[in-house]
């Protein structure tokens, strides 16, 4: 049986700058089955971080609501979230930055189980976090080693023990392999795959890189400016891009494939409008290529169903 | 062929001295750059990409850094032999550099028109009046409106700034363009209009150029040669299509399977075991066996040349020790 653990409504988040609000996320909905991958997939300011922050409510969203397993969690404070922590979790994109250079290993991967107080004895947190070391591919002798003596691959597995510490069901996953080498991305990639399978987790996938999501998303979801722009199966996304911006970003990405005919590029113009004080129009509109001013200007167009499961926010695809 | 090289390195070592060790960042490279070509570096972070491209233009840092031995033949003339008043000479208007970051690449309390037009001032001796005019021209060339040449970098995208630098880097017209993982800090569609930006202008100014990058799409987008680079030395090396179609090394197959390809899905990635050797410990023989899938017991024991394995394509690695001959003195 298939159900739903998390779902998302019109999740909004503006931040009031000196020029007026800032729509970082602006009206985003989705929902994710558990077990599943949803990836969320789009350029710098798109608000795909804002999107994952907010679901964990490490930021409080303007409007909205958020549903994790029944539970309307969108109002809950900081007390009412504490349990719920132990549910969803999140991996960082840097693996530099977002560990304390003065904990040691051991220290990091057991700081969650101290904090929930998962265990009574001090044997048992011990037990766990040599576990979670050995879950992660991390070797026992490393249990008091710091992370500046480990490479960016290593220490982004002890953010993945981090966050399956306390055995969560939804792990967002915030670029986490975008800081890593090829060879090393994969060795992540494969890990968090097999994690998936091992103990029913389910991810919502930030990225910028497609090539990635389509590795590992059941549903992908793009961005543009604060919005959904498209959703749909990877299988359907990657095979019938509908979205102007959708397209432009799949031929944007530079394939590792020399020889066959050179795809003809469909670059897009201009770069992302700024997200203060937007007008009441297609935001991607001033820089697509098929767009037609008396419909694409006439208003934001909303996420609509164009075909079983594929839904779309373009005016031309009514 | 000898003739239409623009560059040619030749057994290049490059050290850096700690107070830990000597880190072994470059170890003997040998390659060239033909006149008009882009020439493709590739390797993972430590792979010497960077070394290699600074001491192009002398400018590894010292005191730690040394360049311990090799020739850099710029048009004939050894760069390493050269004295300050010639390299200075040289860098900006033979060779220029694009810089991986336009964030920390340019001044921030100059305006971009000023930046551009120093070139000018500097290389060209122009009048200051003379020089910003020209920097409003390169501006427009690179996609920018000339009414911004006024505005500082903080005003300015990413892919502005990046343009920005480029616009600087081709101001005199250099023989050779070193560009360092140009669009590594972009978006995919801002990368996309760079490299298409890059790639026009190359063309049109008949330039060579050598584009260091980790992304192995770039290069295919781009490239007309590729060497690939690990543990400081070149592992394989030859055109686009040949590494790209008949990939001989064992480290290129497995950067190759270690990407998450756009046409397929769901498959397990195959990634690289192991990690990259610290350059300061490095293994004994080819630096890569350890992590090597079709390693022998001789892997360990000798460090394979580069070979060639047909048209020019060369590889160093034991498994094609009995192709025809090795490349000596850099035949390319």
């Amino acid at each position: 049986m298939t159900k739903t653990l998390l779902e998302v409504q019109n999740l909004t988040k503006y931040f009031s700058t000196p020029a007026g609000q800032l729509h970082a996320v602006d009206g985003v909905s989705f929902a994710i089955e558990k077990g599943k991958t949803l990836g969320i997939v789009g350029e710098s300011g798109c608000g795909k971080s804002t999107t994952g922050r907010a679901i964990l409510k490490l930021i409080q969203p303007t409007s909205g609501n958020i549903i994790f397993d029944g539970r309307d969690i969108t109002d809950y404070n900081r007390n009412q979230m504490r349990p719920l922590r132990r549910e969803m979790q999140m991996i960082f994109q840097d693996p530099f930055s977002s560990l304390d250079p003065r904990q040691s290993i051991f220290k990091l991967i057991s700081e969650p189980l101290v904090e929930h107080k998962m265990f009574k004895t001090k044997s048992e947190v011990e037990k766990r976090t040599l576990e979670l070391m050995e879950t992660v591919g991390l070797a026992k002798r490393l249990v008091n080693s710091y992370p500046h003596e480990l490479d960016g691959g290593r220490r982004q597995r002890i953010g993945v023990a981090r966050a399956l510490a306390l055995n969560p069901r939804l792990i967002v996953c915030d670029e986490p392999v975008s800081a890593l080498d090829v060879s090393i991305q994969a060795q992540i990639l494969n890990l968090l795959k097999s994690l998936q399978k091992e103990l029913g987790l389910t991810y919502i996938f930030i990225t910028h890189d497609l090539s990635v999501v389509k590795y590992f998303a059941d549903d992908i979801g793009v961005m543009y400016l604060g919005q959904m722009v498209e959703k749909a199966s990877s299988v359907d996304i990657f095979a019938e891009p509908l979205h102007p911006y959708t397209k432009a970003l799949l031929s944007a990405v530079p394939v590792p494939v020399v020889g066959q005919e050179r795809r003809k590029r469909q670059l897009i113009r201009g770069e992302i409008t700024s997200p203060v004080n937007l007008p009441d129009e297609c935001r991607f509109c001033s820089r697509c290529d098929e767009s037609q001013e008396a419909v694409c200007r006439a208003g934001n167009p909303p996420l609509r169903e164009v075909k079983a499961g594929h839904f779309v926010a373009c005016a031309r695809l009514n | 062929m000898e003739n239409s090289s623009i560059l040619k390195v030749k057994d290049l070592v490059v050290h850096y001295e700690t107070d830990d060790g000597c880190v072994n960042a470059v170890n003997g490279l040998t390659f060239d750059v033909g006149v008009k070509k882009t020439l493709g570096l590739v390797g993972e972070t430590g792979a010497g990409k960077t070394t290699s491209a600074l001491s192009i233009l002398n400018l590894i840092p010292g005191p730690a850094g040394k360049i311990k031995q090799g020739e850099i033949l710029l048009d004939g003339h050894d760069i390493l032999k050269m004295n300050q008043s010639e390299l200075e000479k040289m860098r900006g208007n033979d060779v220029a550099m694009i810089f991986q970051d336009p964030m920390t690449a340019l001044n921030p309390v100059m305006t971009v028109g000023e930046q551009i037009a120093q070139v000018f001032e500097l290389h060209q001796k122009a009048s200051k009046r003379e020089a910003f005019a020209e920097a409003k021209k390169m501006l427009k060339m690179v996609g920018i409106a000339e009414s911004r040449a006024n505005d500082y970098p903080h005003q300015f995208s990413g892919g502005m700034r990046q343009r920005v630098v480029i616009a600087i880097a081709l101001a005199c017209n250099p023989k050779l363009l070193l560009a360092d993982e140009p669009t590594t800090a972009l978006d995919v569609t801002i990368q996309a209009q760079v490299l298409e930006l890059m790639s026009n202008l190359i063309h049109d100014r008949s330039m060579s150029m050598i584009l260091i990058t980790h992304d192995l799409g770039v290069v295919a987008e781009i490239c007309d040669d590729v060497a690939v680079m690990y543990a400081g030395r070149i592992v394989e090396i030859g055109s686009a299509g040949e590494v790209f179609n008949e990939t001989a090394h064992p480290y290129t197959e497995g950067l190759f399977n270690s990407l998450p390809n756009l046409k397929q899905q769901g498959e397990e990635l195959v990634p690289i075991k192991g990690m990259m050797p610290d350059p300061s410990n490095l293994p004994s023989g080819c630096a890569f066996h350890p992590r090597c899938p079709y390693a022998t017991e001789n892997c360990a024991k000798e460090q394979p040349g580069l070979r060639h394995v047909g048209g020019n394509h060369f590889v160093a690695c034991d498994a094609y020790n009995d192709a025809a001959f090795t490349l000596g003195g850099g035949v390319n």
